[in-house]
């Protein structure tokens, strides 16, 4: 086995060869959100150095023999982050990479947050909840900085050591490739191995210092280079890369599962005569004990209720399965979610959406942005459109799997998961905290950490949650929580494994708590839980399904004089609290509304309302931006970009249908819209409490879970727009086209913290079959750390977008998804992918102070403009303008 | 339950199992080679392609009873270091985002290139197909090929 998914904390400590007392250089970072300026005690203090090497922090050590060890402590899904936080430090430290080991991180939230000095407000600047949740791309954001601070400090001490053994000052040596020599020539250059025991003796460097050793672009080795390492590429084309399903251990069985169709639902009986006589079957149980609601709306990731086959191997399983499949008795008796229907067939859950957001009743709308008077504005003839995008699935290529072993109170889990501490903490919840309401108590803070707009509603929270508790005050439920976290933390190991793709799915850790569920009915027995295919995609946490309706009015100079847009979609927020019923206690909709500015069911939450609604980018006089009322039926999670998906399509399709309605250029109608370049300002138009991606978005912000202030910035929109129509040839190519069946379309958004645009190239011959000839992708992430996985990434983000785009869809009829594999649900193959894509980034000198060259994600930022510049170009072509996903059912898709 | 003799990767296995059991199962669950994936289990999506004969083939769907008439060739065969071309165009490209679906991948690649050495797009479209990348990374794997059968300038 592969030691990825074999370190612990105290294993980190054995593997590395590191003592467990070894040397310990703090990592605190001073003075709230002032990183750059203000930070000063980095590397606090030094303590002891042990026989074995050193564990220079949580997240790098040294081994005696000199080989650098460092945590990999966010999960790899493709988005190559192994590589790249590892390559960050090992570059500013000079590290030979040959010599650099890199180690997968189990689940431990507090290992790798990082926290403000004490009595400083926030607590954290990295606070533990996100610190390994590999989500919303934003590994590099927060990330980045340590790591070069980590790289270059351990370098400085190098330095210090050097001169400590040999004379004069630090600043007469110099580090390269895991060695230091005086830069005059003269004396021993030693390998840092060597100077191991000088470290020691040296001061440990502040903030400042190490800022000022910081290394300058023409010195770094892979930052921002082509040549930056890929750990797992050897044992990904050799096979040896190990996923979850990969783990092996003695004597382990496996579970397949039967699961309720319809969310919330429940088994009454089953007959299980059957799969017992199928060979190798071992035992046929519930998933979830007698009592326990079955997963669904409101249920966090408590899984469906299902009942398990669990035998000797994978086939027998599957066998078992198939025989148990019919003789289930679901339990749907009085279940809101059993006529639950999406098709376009009974218009009935659209026709919902539809009215909710064309013909809304005022309880139905909450409005979000508003400036001017839009409804004067927009006058007698407003353009108006209304646009739709269905459930999706994200059908990683690894159907999930997870591998859970329970003995003596203790489970220990592998799991592909991009949330390891996520994982950890329900899975213990679930399996140690019989009531609900307790668990809520793991969302007790204290206010004061939090942003001033989040503040009162976690105040009523905690409040509520103090009393339903019968505890004293805010200290006595904050140890209440700190218990709970205690216990869950000694009683749930979880080991990462590569993951086969994420896009948001293993995110969420349903399939965890069901291998755990059933490890504790085996004592002692590893359960390999496998899902199917069909599984993963009928028992997705389904991209949300919206509706979209859109009026403006256009001005002479090209800007919108007026703009009002209503999205509905049914909230992913209903998924993790349920939705107010009788017998639901109310502090589950308190306990949603303090979580991430989670508003109110059924509307959208902060972080969705934050994905392209609140803050799209035109400058307008006149504008109103509403959510609308959609109520959930079904289990809905975050795909690959979220609410970006539908929103970037619905404002860039209608973008593009004013430019087309005024006959304008599509290019420079977009200009126009987008105006000069700014920073917008969303609080002055009404819009409480921005999300930004968890990042702030004002420099004096101090929001409990981000480091810096990442301004939304329609200069770098305008940036990313004029890169894309110049490499595309947008001008040249546009004349050329016109009067032909061949047309250009263009689409810009920005999603969490960056900024892409899209131009793509397409022809439609006389039956409207349509080819797409071209791609041209432009980011801007700040400082591009690894170009390579940029590229890859936006490559890759294309085609995740061209496959929603043409073909993805779920469809729900009677509470149960009508899809079940990839041939009813298609994705993008290799026949379908343009031959060429190019791929074109937003230079940046060097990470200054100033906030555009930050490093920030890449990984779901390519996705929204994909499906609005093909629906453009299919009408630059001479097409229908498509409003409604996917594509294949207006234009031929072959 | 009945016996089969399996060629392997050169080696010869003798396995116990229910004869419609798909070649998958038994090289995952019971031969422990693990490199060959289950993405889909209806021969859609390729991850579990391998050789049989030196063709690529889909062993989700394979009853066992089948393929052990076959010499086959799993990712753990193709070479024994990852110096298959294949493998190092691999590398080299940058192709694995995730890596799970790229055994699958380099086996009906290297199965193409063996049979047509100098695959043109429509061959590479042609073979590729049947395997899906969820990642996207079709156009570093059309570069790859293109590479190896010399046609490619980077």
């Amino acid at each position: 086995m592969s030691g990825i998914f074999r370190v612990t904390r105290r294993d980190f400590l054995r593997q590395a060869g590191l003592g467990t007392g070894a040397l310990v250089f703090g990592y605190r970072f001073s003075s709230a959100g002032t990183l750059f300026k203000k930070a000063e005690s980095l590397f606090a203090k030094a303590e002891k150095i042990f026989h074995e090497g050193f564990l220079l922090n949580n997240f790098v050590g040294i081994h005696l023999d000199g080989t650098i060890v460092i945590m990999a402590h966010r999960s790899e899904m493709g988005q190559g982050i192994r590589s790249s936080l590892a390559a960050v430090l090992a570059d500013e430290l000079d590290a030979d990479w040959s010599r650099v080991r890199v180690e997968q991180a189990d689940a431990d939230g507090p290992r790798f947050a990082i926290p403000n000095d004490p009595g400083a407000r926030p607590s954290y600047l990295i606070p533990e909840e996100v610190a390994q949740f590999a989500d919303s791309s934003r590994s590099m954001a927060i990330y980045c900085t340590p790591m070069r601070l980590f790289g270059a400090g351990i370098r400085l001490v190098m330095l210090r050591a050097a001169a400590k053994a040999q004379g004069g000052d630090a600043a007469d040596y110099e580090a390269k490739d895991h060695k230091v020599r005086r830069k005059n020539g003269t004396g021993l250059t030693l390998d840092y191995r060597e100077l191991l025991l000088f470290a020691k003796k040296v001061p440990v460097p502040t903030v400042d210092e190490i800022k000022a050793v910081l290394k300058q672009p023409k010195d770094w080795k892979f930052i921002n280079k082509d040549n930056m390492p890929f750990v797992d590429a050897h044992d990904m084309v050799t096979g040896k890369a190990v996923y979850a399903a990969d783990v092996d251990l003695p004597g382990m069985l496996t579970a397949m599962i039967v699961r309720c169709p319809v969310a919330n639902g429940n088994v009454k009986s089953f007959d299980d005569t059957a799969a017992r006589a199928v060979p190798g079957v071992k035992s046929v149980v519930r998933v979830l004990p007698p009592g326990f609601p079955g997963g669904g709306v409101g249920a966090g990731f408590i899984p469906h209720a299902g009942v398990a086959v669990v035998a000797e191997n994978t086939w027998a399983a599957w066998q078992g399965r198939r025989a148990l499949k019919d003789k289930i008795v679901w339990d749907l008796d009085q279940n809101p979610n059993a006529d639950y229907d999406t098709t376009d067939e009974s218009q009935g859950y659209r026709r919902e959406l539809k009215e909710s957001t064309t013909n809304p009743k005022p309880e139905q709308i909450r409005v979000l942005r508003s400036k001017g008077n839009v409804d004067a504005a927009l006058g007698p003839a407003p353009v108006k459109a209304d646009y739709y995008v269905p459930h999706l699935a994200q059908a990683p290529m690894e159907p999930p799997a997870a591998v859970a072993v329970f003995e003596n109170g203790h489970w220990e889990v592998w799991a592909t998961t991009q949330g390891p501490e996520l994982a950890q903490h329900y899975i213990g919840l679930a399996m140690l905290e019989p009531d609900p309401v307790k668990w809520l108590a793991w969302q007790a803070e204290d206010p004061a950490d939090l942003k001033e707009c989040e503040q009162p509603a976690q105040e009523a929270f905690n409040q509520q949650i103090i009393k339903a508790l019968g505890l004293a005050d805010l200290r006595a439920l904050l140890n209440f929580r700190d218990e709970l976290k205690k216990k869950v933390r000694d009683s749930v190991k979880v080991h990462v494994t590569l993951l086969g793709g994420g896009f948001g799915r293993k995110s969420k850790p349903d399939f965890a708590i069901e291998a755990a569920f059933l490890a504790r009915q085996h004592p002692g027995v590893p359960i390999r839980v496998q899902w199917t295919r069909e599984d993963d995609i009928q028992f997705s946490y389904f991209h949300s399904c919206s509706q979209q309706h859109l009026e403006a009015a256009l001005g002479a100079d090209g800007r919108a004089t007026a703009w009002l847009h209503r999205s509905a979609f049914p909230s992913f927020f209903a998924s993790l609290f349920p939705p107010p019923s009788p017998g639901v206690p109310e502090i589950f909709q308190t306990a949603r509304a303090a979580y991430h500015n989670g508003g109110e069911y059924p509307f959208g939450s902060g972080i969705e309302r934050g994905q392209g609604l609140e803050d799209m980018p035109f400058w307008v006089d006149n504008l109103r931006v509403e959510n609308c009322a959609a109520h959930n039926h079904i289990r809905c999670g975050w795909m690959r970009s979220v609410s970006n998906i539908f929103h970037g399509f619905a404002i860039g399709s209608f973008a593009d249908e004013l430019a087309v309605s005024a006959g304008r250029d599509s290019k420079d109608s977009l200009l126009g819209l987008i105006g000069d370049a700014r920073l917008l300002d969303l609080e002055a138009e009404g819009v409480k409490c921005f999300d930004n991606n968890g990042f702030p978005v004002k420099p004096q912000g101090t929001p409990k879970t981000v480091l810096f202030p990442y301004p939304n910035d329609t200069g770098r929109l305008r940036g990313v727009v004029e890169l894309v129509a110049k490499q595309s040839g947008w001008d040249e190519k546009v004349k050329q086209y016109k009067g032909t069946r061949r047309g250009l379309g263009i689409a810009a958004h920005r999603s969490f913290l960056s900024y892409a645009a899209m131009v793509i190239d397409v022809s439609l011959d006389e039956f409207n079959a349509l080819t797409i000839h071209e791609i041209y992708g432009a980011i801007d992430c700040g400082m591009a750390i690894n170009p390579d996985r940029i590229r890859a990434q936006m490559e890759g983000g294309i085609v995740y977008g061209l496959s929603l785009a043409l073909l993805g869809e779920i469809t729900v009829k009677g509470g149960a998804v009508q899809q079940h594999n990839f041939d009813d649900y298609p994705v993008l193959r290799m026949y379908q992918t343009p031959k060429k894509i190019s791929i074109h980034i937003v230079p940046h000198e060097n990470i200054t102070d100033d906030f555009r060259t930050w490093p920030t994600g890449v990984g779901e930022i390519p996705v929204p403009p994909v499906a609005p510049a093909l629906a453009n170009a299919i009408v630059a072509a001479g097409g229908p303008r498509v409003r409604d996903l996917p594509l294949w059912k207006k234009v031929k898709v072959t | 339950m009945s016996s089969f003799q399996l060629r392997v990767n050169g080696r010869l296995h003798q396995v116990n199992v229910d004869g419609h059991m798909p070649l998958l199962w038994v090289l995952r669950d019971v031969l422990g080679l693990r490199g060959t994936k289950f993405g889909c289990g209806v021969a859609q999506c390729g991850a579990c392609t391998v050789h049989l004969d030196g063709r690529a083939a889909r062993s989700c769907d394979l009853p066992v009873g089948v393929a052990c008439l076959s010499e086959i060739t799993t990712i753990e065969g193709l070479s024994r270091d990852g110096s298959h071309p294949v493998q190092q165009a691999w590398v080299e490209l940058g192709v694995p985002q995730c890596g799970f679906c790229q055994p699958g991948q380099i086996m009906t690649a290297s199965a193409l290139l063996a049979a047509n050495p100098q695959p043109d797009d429509a061959q590479i479209d042609s073979a590729m197909s049947g395997n899906i990348c969820r990642c996207g990374t079709y156009p570093r794997i059309r570069k790859a090929i293109q590479k190896v059968a010399g046609k490619g300038s980077s």
